[in-house]
């Protein structure tokens, strides 16, 4: 292990490029990129050192990100210019850093001073007219009891605490995505709630209860810890030059909300979100002037 | 590029305008909702460090390489690294790249009736001027039909549409390419860093990438399909093969290959040989990918080429002559490649690393200049000097297995295949391993080779057995044998093509012999089924009319046949007999001599007198040493390619470059092995590898972390080797 001399809050955004990378794979993207800016980073204890670069949150596989948080632990102080120009040399594809702010080394750490991120994305699959009562049933229900599944372990949760605002919207990406692809499309914006005790909110999630509300099925959404082998079955004829689809394809084309054009707007520390406790309605947003 | 140039790495910028062919991409929601519905879309993504993106307006000729094979195994190939700098250095060129779809995302592909794309720019397939496939394994023909069906092209050359592009195939498999000659527009012999400039030229020459509108107004190309064909075909190691016709006897049997009417081209097609391996390194910025791949590290090739000779081994026949990197070079070159990569271990490869000269003080003074590396050294022999060398770069790492291939059980038949290895030196390694803190060894076999008798078949679990003795003196109880075994594939080029195969009752009755005796506790013994070795030895031995047969089998779904969770054998017999045909007629068959070979015109340098020569030194048990230090084998390599052999002053044989050619100046290359040398007074004899390698390695301060060997040689079978030119 190696001591932390400095630790540098980076504000970075997600693009396109990027999107399909799971948590595990970003994190391995940033090493190499410190290794190509010859960054002294520091390193964790253990059998396997790993770099110190803390994520506030893990960005799920699919999704967008446009000010997102992570903390960097150096093993030597550089200043403003020289981190940002190594950075600069080796940053990854898809990834854009917008701001970058020294931390005192002996902060709290960051994943425990978020409180809340912003997600925006449009569903494929219902209009905006249909989603509207369905976003409201969700903010007035006193709960909303799901399940969550990792690996054959299912805990049952509330998700109406985690869900702090919902709004429907009618905008251009939805409008153009309901031109290209033929079915109707309605933009959704969503605050969910970080919290230590009660977990944090997933946009999936919500978009699951929507669905359920409205009678319909979920595409599915790529997920991380999927490791499923779809076998073919032996016995499969493809028809000369026919390509006809197995049964499995064809249910995963069949008509359901999708989730497209995910893209997490914003990630919120306590300090620049002032929230109300657990039964719901946020807090109009004290938006703290940026240290940017 | 040279080493020198890449002080910095800085992926290529865009170019603004241009007056070429540009495309649109594929919409964007379209593919970002097939990728949503896959396992692992980030094979599909692009947006890798240092893949290259351009701007197709400003690009005269385009270039993508297909991989028939998950991203995963065909990343790793470093071909495909080479080929696409090679390509991609040129301003008005560029190459992108696309591999096989995984069956989710092709089904989700014609589902969507979305054309496969390109990762780099998300075109399709079609809007290539080139495709470039890779071949190094039979069982991904069929993913071939699949990229081709899905890119939107025609299957066969006949099928395919004026201006689809022209597929130009390459790789190990090509030195056979007529079981799947009807898909294939051309296909490169040898290695390609300099034959894809010349075939770019060429194309660009005649305005094959120029979009112009035909009669009817359908789209056409510069110069018509056919004519281009005909003038690539003058491009040395360039092989056309709807310019020739096959002839067969009445009972079925392949009796030649003619030119078709009017085609001006050569009757033997010889391989290419890159120039200047020695000193230039090709593939510095190579793609670093956002997914975990098979070779997840950055790859050096330090040789390629090998002249130890077994008999088996296909790539250490296609692959001559026998060439090294000169010291400084390599330094240089892993120097760069780390920098403009990031990544945290580079592998040193080549078919034989620890053959190569400079290997200790090559890995030394890289892991001195970059002490933040691991070294890795994947294809390793069996002795001690391979033992030393990864004990004394990984004196730190983990110690959980280490691999070696021995390949026969018995001494004898070790002889018949050219192994050169004995017993004792076995024992000696496992010795070494294993008090330097090993405490499993992997050791692979092969079953079903040539001559091999069941008395050689059970010296498959002696000598198991005898290492595993070694082990329990070192470890006691936690000392593991592993011992893997594989079905035996006679390979086109090799002395062996014209050996059959057993047939699988045969096989069956060998393993469960042998499994009788591999009982007890630190033993263990994997095989795998010997029907997809059956098949990959029909293709590999394959005519033209297997054709049919491939395409077929596709028709009933047969795709990723190398993965066993796809792979049927009844659907092949099926499609075999629906053609008239017999797997085991073309895999088991043992070719006489005097009988012309379907792949006869094809040649990678190596004669066919050589081999069959070899063949009956291989039949009376008679070994041949490794022409680096024994005697000439007069193989022909020298005058297929232009590479001189030379015999050093004192001893050594070596090749060197035609004193002709032109060399930067204190870059040439030429071994001077150290005075008193002790492989000089045995060269010739099977103790030339042994246990008296000069370099003393423990002394040396080498450090690395991970040199992760295990299970190494079989991942190297399934990336279709590493050093594919």
């Amino acid at each position: 292990m190696s001591e932390s001399k400095q630790r540098w809050r980076l504000v970075f955004a997600r693009d396109d490029e990027a999107r399909f990378l799971s948590h595990l794979d970003a994190v391995h993207l940033w090493e190499r990129a410190f290794r190509r800016g010859e960054i002294p980073v520091a390193t964790s204890e253990g059998f396997s050192p790993r770099p110190r670069l803390i994520f506030a949150a893990p960005l799920p596989l699919g999704m967008l990100a446009e000010h997102d948080l992570a903390d960097l632990f150096l093993a030597e102080r550089l200043t403003h210019p020289d981190l940002r120009s190594r950075l600069a040399d080796g940053m990854p594809r898809g990834y854009r850093l917008i701001d970058l702010h020294d931390e005192w080394v002996g902060g709290p750490a960051l994943a425990t001073r978020l409180v809340a991120a912003d997600y925006r994305l449009t569903l494929l699959g219902v209009s905006p007219d249909r989603l509207a009562p369905a976003a409201g049933a969700l903010l007035a229900a006193a709960s909303l009891p799901r399940e969550k599944r990792r690996e054959k372990r299912v805990t049952a949760y509330d998700l109406r605490p985690l869900l702090l605002d919902l709004q429907v919207r009618e905008d251009e990406v939805a409008a153009g995505a309901a031109d290209g692809v033929g079915v109707p499309a309605a933009g959704l914006w969503m605050r969910l709630r970080n919290s230590q005790e009660m977990g944090s909110g997933r946009a999936e999630e919500v978009v699951a209860a929507l669905a359920d509300e409205l009678g319909l099925a979920t595409a599915a959404a790529v997920r991380e810890e999927e490791t499923p082998q779809t076998e073919t079955p032996k016995d499969e004829r493809r028809p000369a030059e026919a390509r006809a689809l197995t049964p499995e394809a064809q249910d995963a084309v069949a008509p359901v909300v999708e989730m497209v054009r995910s893209v997490r707007e914003r990630l919120w520390l306590a300090e620049e979100l002032a929230l109300r406790d657990a039964e719901g309605r946020p807090a109009a947003p004290s938006r703290l002037p940026s240290r940017v | 590029m040279t080493a020198a140039l890449s002080d910095h790495p800085t992926p290529p910028t865009i170019a603004t305008t241009g007056s070429h062919h540009a495309p649109p991409p594929l919409p964007s929601l379209a593919v970002e909702r097939a990728l949503g519905r896959v396992r692992k879309p980030g094979r599909y993504a692009g947006g890798e460090w240092n893949s290259v993106r351009k701007d197709w307006a400003a690009v005269a000729l385009k270039w993508c390489f297909a991989y028939p094979d998950l991203y995963e195994i065909g990343m790793s190939n470093l071909g495909l690294r080479i080929l696409y700098e090679v390509i991609n250095d040129r301003p008005d060129r560029l190459a992108e790249r696309c591999f096989a779809p995984d069956v989710d995302l092709q089904d989700q592909l014609r589902a969507a009736r979305l054309p496969l794309w390109s990762l780099e720019t998300r075109r399709a397939l079609r809007d290539f001027d080139v495709l470039g496939v890779s071949l190094g394994y039979e069982l991904t023909y069929t993913n071939l039909l699949d990229m081709l069906d899905l890119g939107g092209l025609g299957l066969t050359t006949a099928e395919r549409a004026e201006a689809d592009p022209l597929v130009i195939a390459g790789g190990s498999s090509v030195l056979n390419p007529e079981p799947i000659s009807d898909f294939l527009d051309a296909v490169l012999l040898g290695e390609g860093e300099d034959a894809v400039l010349e075939i770019s030229d060429a194309l660009e020459r005649m305005g094959w990438h120029r979009r112009v509108r035909g009669p009817v107004g359908e789209w056409r190309r510069g110069v018509a399909r056919a004519a281009a064909l005909r003038e690539l075909a003058r491009i040395p190691g360039v092989y056309v093969p709807s310019l020739y016709r096959p002839r067969y006897d009445p009972d079925g049997t392949f009796e030649g290959l003619d030119p078709v009417t009017g085609a001006d081209v050569p009757a033997v097609v010889h391989g290419r040989v890159a120039a200047d391996f020695e000193t230039h390194v090709h593939g510095i910025r190579q793609i670093v990918p956002n997914i975990a791949i098979v070779f997840d590290r950055a790859q050096l090739e330090v040789m390629r080429g090998c002249t130890r000779g077994c008999r088996f081994c296909q790539a250490g026949m296609h692959y001559r002559p026998l060439r090294e990197r000169a010291p400084d070079v390599a330094v240089e070159a892993a120097q760069a490649i780390l920098k403009a990569t990031g990544y945290e271990e580079i592998g040193l490869t080549s078919l034989s690393t620890a053959d190569y000269t400079y290997v200790n003080e090559v890995a030394t003074t890289i892991h001195r200049l970059c002490p933040e590396a691991n070294i890795s050294l994947p294809s390793t022999r069996v002795d001690a000097f391979t033992v030393e060398l990864v004990d004394a770069i990984a004196p730190g790492g983990r110690r959980s297995g280490f691999t070696f291939a021995p390949e026969a059980g018995s001494q004898r038949l070790r002889d018949v295949i050219n192994k050169g290895v004995s017993d004792e030196e076995i024992a000696r390694c496992a010795e070494l391993a294993f008090s330097r803190g090993w405490s499993s060894l992997k050791l692979y076999f092969m079953i079903g080779l040539p001559g091999e008798t069941m008395e050689d078949v059970l010296a498959i679990s002696k000598i198991c057995r005898r290492v595993l003795e070694v082990g329990r003196r070192h470890h006691g109880g936690r000392a593991q044998v592993k011992a893997n075994i594989s079905t035996f594939v006679p390979k086109v080029s090799t002395p062996f093509m014209w050996s059959g195969q057993d047939s699988t009752v045969e096989i069956e009755a060998k393993v469960a012999a042998l499994r009788k005796t591999m009982h007890g506790q630190g033993l263990d013994l994997r095989w795998h089924s010997p029907f997809s070795s059956i098949l990959e030895a029909a293709l590999g031995r394959g005519d033209r009319r297997l054709n049919a047969v491939v395409r077929r089998a596709w028709r009933k779904g047969a795709r990723f046949d190398a993965w066993d969770e796809h792979f049927s054998y009844e659907r092949w017999l099926e499609a075999f007999e629906e053609e008239g045909l017999d797997p085991a007629w073309y895999a088991q068959r043992d070719i006489p001599f005097d009988q012309p070979l379907p792949w006869g015109h094809l040649s990678c340098g190596v004669t066919q007198e050589f081999l069959a020569r070899d063949w009956q030194r291989a039949l009376s048990g008679k070994i041949a040493a490794d022409c680096h230090w024994g005697p000439c084998y007069n193989c022909g390599v020298p005058v297929a390619t232009g590479f001189e052999c030379q015999t050093g002053e004192d001893g050594p044989r070596q090749l060197l470059r035609q004193p002709e050619d032109v060399e930067p100046s204190g870059r040439r290359w030429r071994y001077v092995g150290p005075p008193g040398d002790p492989r000089r007074q045995v060269a010739g004899s099977r103790e030339v590898a042994a246990h008296s390698w000069p370099y003393d390695l423990m002394g040396t301060d080498v450090q690395s972390k991970n040199a992760g060997l295990s299970g190494l040689a079989s991942l190297v079978d399934a990336a279709g080797g590493e050093s594919t030119g």
